[in-house]
């Protein structure tokens, strides 16, 4: 048995127990989830608690949260209407007035949602299972039309001198806007990108507190794009519920990175680019010494770095790798502070000998490289 | 889809501005598309619909100012053709029979006109007819006082709901009229 089978074999034996020992799966996991079988997307489902670890409780769980989630989209993706309601009410509590308030959110969305991983051509592509009520609703109910910019097609009627009065030709100003190949697609079908779309906009509707913020697009990408490629055909045809609620777990984790005035406090972003400031200087006073030096403030580099879980560092594949080692650390995101500091100290040598502009531009583009290496090198960061 | 429906404001001949109240009401961002029935007259008032909505569609009036305004116009919303016409060339001006020849020229399901600065929405023949009246509530040589209305149509696959503002005293009411495609 090859060193590959012999991986795969693990999990499934791991998950073959009737209550799943999270630890050794933990452990396992950390070094990297094998893509066959639809492991990866059902490891994560477990780490982000989302399945419980009693087997039998699996099934029940699945289908109750994911009829939850359809009385989600039944409830919350509504026409705005009522007979005693009138679109220009101002009043707060008038379900035109909410309307409109979550078309202001949605419209960031919209923007945000048809800029994803747009150097591979999934997210464009069309969904095999899209959301029926919303696609055969004549347009109304779907998302992206409730902030599409378009304008009316007309013709004039046009008399010259006595002659006979002749309706022009019908006058189309230029088409409705659409971002190039992120087109909305016809009646009955749906784009990838739509299917977040409408889990982000629940998110922000089903947290009013914290709404929606730039940057949870690229969170929720790849958890959607792994389950939505599972090759078994049960998970992948519910992949938009399972990922809204594995989002909405980890977003419970990490939120406090979307929300500026907690950016002070203990889980705040601030405190996380201190500390790797602090790995920085215990393992490698050199390099410390050298951005303090040069004032390379960690704002500079690892804000990005640290919010979006470095899904904007590497390319989708490497991200998911990545994430199966944060997903898989009991401490998250301890290991998010190992991964990031072993990326600095990978091209320290850069960073030695280069002014404060190309260490700028390295650690902002930073270079494309074997992700076990950095996954190493946290190890062996975290261990020392 | 909703589109805003106004028209007859004379500013500043005959009236100052849009009742302010009014203009609490038409935030822009709301509505997309405007049809005007014309008698903006001037291009400050025109600037105003521009603010309020990217899409504006206007006719011709009588005191307009700007003359390249078409004289009619038919716009298409999904499944409805509507017709735009000031009215001041249909004599006698805001009859039944009268606007219904105009309607078949055009061939509309919905024919929009002002100029009587008098609200009115009926059905004629299966067909729509909607008259704003005057959004300002500017004096007409038929009425000397003329209540302030504009109607905002919410369009959808094969229905029409019609809500009718109009100015009472100092109270905005809003009326709802719903209409179907035979």
């Amino acid at each position: 048995m090859s060193l590959h089978k012999a991986r795969i074999k693990a999990f499934e034996d791991i998950l073959d127990e009737d209550l799943v020992n999270i630890e050794q799966l933990q452990k396992l996991a950390f070094n990297g989830v094998p893509d066959e079988k639809g492991l990866r997307s059902f490891v994560w489902k477990i780490l982000l608690h989302y399945i419980p670890l009693e087997k039998s409780a699996w099934e029940s769980t699945l289908q109750k949260k994911r009829q939850l989630y359809q009385q989600l989209i039944n409830e919350i993706i509504v026409s705005p209407g009522g007979p005693t309601d009138h679109p220009l009410n101002l009043s707060p509590d008038s379900s035109w007035s909410t309307y409109f308030k979550d078309n202001e959110v949605l419209l960031q969305i919209d923007k945000d949602v048809r800029r994803l991983c747009p150097d591979i051509s999934f997210f464009q592509s069309a969904t095999e299972f899209p959301c029926s009520e919303i696609v055969n609703s004549n347009g109304v109910k779907r998302l992206h039309k409730r902030v599409e910019q378009s304008v009316l097609k007309y013709s004039t009627l046009e008399r010259r001198g006595l002659g006979v009065a002749k309706l022009s030709n019908e006058i189309r100003r230029s088409e409705s806007i659409t971002s190039g190949d992120y087109t909305p697609l016809n009646e009955g079908c749906e784009a990838h990108w739509e299917v977040v779309e409408r889990m982000l906009f629940l998110y922000a509707k089903l947290n009013p507190g914290q709404g929606y913020v730039q940057g949870m697009n690229e969170i929720i990408g790849p958890i959607y794009h792994t389950f939505a490629s599972d090759c078994n055909v049960n998970f992948r045809k519910h992949a938009e519920a399972d990922c809204f609620f594995c989002f909405t777990n980890l977003m419970a984790e990490i939120r406090d990175f979307f929300i500026r005035t907690l950016d002070e406090t203990e889980s705040g972003i601030n405190y996380m680019m201190t500390k790797l400031c602090e790995c920085v200087k215990k393992n490698d006073r050199a390099v410390w010494d050298r951005l303090e030096k040069q004032e390379l403030r960690p704002q500079y580099y690892s804000f990005r770095w640290l919010t979006l879980l470095l899904s904007q560092e590497f390319s989708l594949p490497d991200v998911e790798r990545i994430w199966d080692s944060l997903f898989a650390d009991p401490q998250r995101f301890n290991s998010l502070i190992y991964i990031c500091c072993a990326m600095i100290l990978l091209v320290r040598d850069n960073i030695l000998n280069a002014d404060f502009a190309s260490n700028v531009k390295l650690l902002q583009n930073f270079p494309p490289m074997d992700v076990s290496l950095i996954l190493n090198k946290a190890v062996e960061i975290s261990s020392g | 889809m909703l589109v805003l429906v106004l028209g007859d404001l004379h500013i500043p001949h005959r009236c100052s501005s849009l009742p302010p109240k009014f203009k609490k009401l038409l935030l822009p961002g709301r509505i997309q598309h405007i049809l005007c029935t014309g008698n903006l007259c001037t291009k400050e008032s025109y600037d105003y619909l521009k603010t309020l909505a990217s899409d504006v569609h206007v006719v011709r009036g009588d005191f307009d100012e700007n003359s390249t305004y078409p004289e009619q116009k038919v716009i298409t919303v999904g499944q409805f053709r509507i017709g735009l016409i000031h009215g001041h060339q249909v004599v006698p001006w805001g009859d039944e029979e009268s606007l219904a020849l105009v309607q078949r020229q055009l061939d509309v399901d919905i024919l929009i006109s002002g100029h009587t600065h008098r609200f009115e929405a009926y059905e004629h023949e299966n067909k729509f007819y909607i008259n704003p009246g005057s959004a300002t509530g500017a004096y007409s040589p038929l009425y000397r006082n003329a209540t302030p209305s504009f109607v905002l149509m919410d369009i959808q696959s094969s229905t029409v709901v019609t809500y009718v503002y109009k100015l009472l005293g100092d109270e905005v009411k809003v009326e709802r009229i719903e209409y179907k495609k035979a």
